[in-house]
């Protein structure tokens, strides 16, 4: 296959810089190990958009237009609510991750896009004017040829295969990850604090264990349809590595145990729980921080914290620095006067390498910083910039 | 330990564990839903309150009336601690 751009990944950023790059009129080829685009947010069931709106005031604001405005427009037709809602000083746009890879497959399929799924990358190497990037189908290989690269695929695999400089914060820093879970069957159940309360009772009784403390519901927007999270210790199974598929295996299975623990126990003694069940599982654990790119600018957490704005800022990143490097809740930190900093062009562009750029959670900043710029509301939009930036650096 | 704290030992407490983080001021009164306490910090809560006063704190008891502020609390733990009903 050959395109002018390849885009690595399918999640939120990728779908962003593939359908941008596209409609400005370039050949993009996008590459997903999944059945469907989306990432954390259909695969993984995270299905909160975060970092669509600035922090605080009376209404919504919206941070980036462009893409990220459009696909909240779309997820707001699609489940028919009437905006985002405010959790404390923070606006979130409830999404529903079927709704989400459907609102994917149309505006990539409108926009052009050579979508690959099932295809996972395993090598990208320079040829001639280009590069050409290999992966992984079914018991075989595809080559794809480009002018350029886009590396939204979260965990800066393009960074590792090239040899470029990238980071990855010590094993007990890592944001934790969580596993979301679909329920279904609970109409008018005991939910909220009383339910908390009930978990905790079931954990003294030793009936839960310790990780379903980690663990809270919350309606879906369908019927009788909840999410349940549990945020994962990653402590319990040894270090915690998202790029070892060993760890992600054992968080997995541990996921699912305890959602099956407690969902049992609930049907036993919740009320309006008694026919409850676990409807679907995630492809796979929600990974909140893997390894960044370390590109011509450090996004710090310091800047973050101090809105800072740069001449050459492509989006505002309004969401507050998010920590959860324990599974006890997060830890919010809001910028001075809930200011959102900008995010520079040089966080997309990889030092001394030509015709590749990142987007998505793996942008270049610090540990701190990504704890901000993480979130799907703000991957829109370094996406939309990467798109951007890809398909002019081609032309 | 055992014994009832007051509210303002329930503010020290709230700080110390880490489960909401309160201005430097926070009122005895004040809501701590507002300041960003969720269910899941109510099950940390929860379990530090029975680790530190021996206080059991049920599903029936995990109400907004019970949980808002500190005040209230100071009182669920000490209806709770101490074999009090």
């Amino acid at each position: 296959m050959r395109a002018d751009i390849v885009v690595l990944g399918a999640g939120s950023a990728g779908i962003a810089a593939a359908v941008t790059a596209a409609r400005q009129g370039a050949r993009v080829v996008l590459l997903e190990r999944h059945g469907y685009a989306g990432g954390m947010g259909t695969a993984s069931l995270v299905h909160t958009f975060c970092g669509l709106y600035l922090t605080g005031g009376e209404a919504p604001v919206p941070a980036n237009p462009g893409f990220p405005a459009e696909m909240a427009e779309r997820m707001l037709r699609a489940t028919g609510a009437a905006g985002p809602v405010k959790m404390g000083r923070v606006w979130v746009l409830m999404q529903h991750p079927v709704e989400f890879v459907r609102i994917a497959d149309e505006l990539l399929k409108e926009s052009g896009v050579d979508v690959l799924f099932h295809a996972e990358v395993l090598s990208a190497e320079r040829e001639q004017e280009g590069w050409v990037v290999r992966a992984a189908c079914r018991g075989g290989t595809v080559a794809v040829r480009g002018k350029a690269l886009i590396d939204t695929s979260g965990d800066a695999v393009l960074a590792d295969m090239l040899g470029a400089p990238s980071a990855l914060a010590d094993s007990p820093r890592l944001q934790r990850p969580a596993y979301v879970f679909g329920v279904q069957g609970v109409a008018n159940g005991e939910s909220g604090l009383p339910l908390a309360g009930r978990i905790v009772d079931g954990v003294r009784r030793g009936l839960l264990p310790a990780g379903a403390l980690g663990l809270h519901f919350r309606a879906s927007g369908r019927a009788a349809e909840i999410f349940g999270t549990i945020d994962l210790s990653g402590a319990e199974e040894g270090d915690y590595d998202p790029l070892d598929a060993a760890c992600l295996t054992r968080l997995e299975q541990d996921g699912r145990a305890t959602a099956s623990r407690v969902i049992d126990f609930l049907k036993r003694e919740a009320p309006g729980w008694e026919v409850a069940y676990v409807s679907h599982w995630p492809v796979r654990a929600g990974v909140r921080e893997s390894r960044r790119w370390k590109g011509r600018h450090v996004l710090t957490g310091e800047e973050i914290l101090s809105g800072t704005r740069h001449p050459d800022d492509i989006a505002l990143a309004s969401w507050p620095l998010e920590l959860r490097e324990t599974n006890r809740g997060p830890k919010l930190r809001y910028p001075e006067g809930d200011r959102a900093a900008g995010i520079p062009l040089g966080c997309l562009m990889p030092e001394g390498l030509e015709g590749v750029f990142t987007a998505g959670r793996c942008i270049s900043c610090d540990h701190e910083a990504q704890a901000s710029i993480r979130v799907m509301g703000t991957c829109f939009a370094t996406g939309e910039a990467a798109g951007r930036s890809a398909a002019a650096y081609q032309e | 330990m055992n014994g009832a704290p007051t509210a303002e030992d329930v503010i020290g407490m709230l700080r110390e564990e880490g489960i909401v983080e309160l201005p430097a001021d926070f009122p005895v009164h004040g809501d701590l839903f507002a300041e960003g306490m969720d269910s899941m910090a109510v099950m940390q809560l929860i379990v530090v309150v029975e680790e530190r006063f021996g206080a059991v704190i049920g599903p029936e008891d995990a109400g907004r009336e019970n949980l808002a502020t500190p005040g209230d609390l100071a009182r669920l733990i000490a209806r709770k601690s101490g074999g009090a009903a």
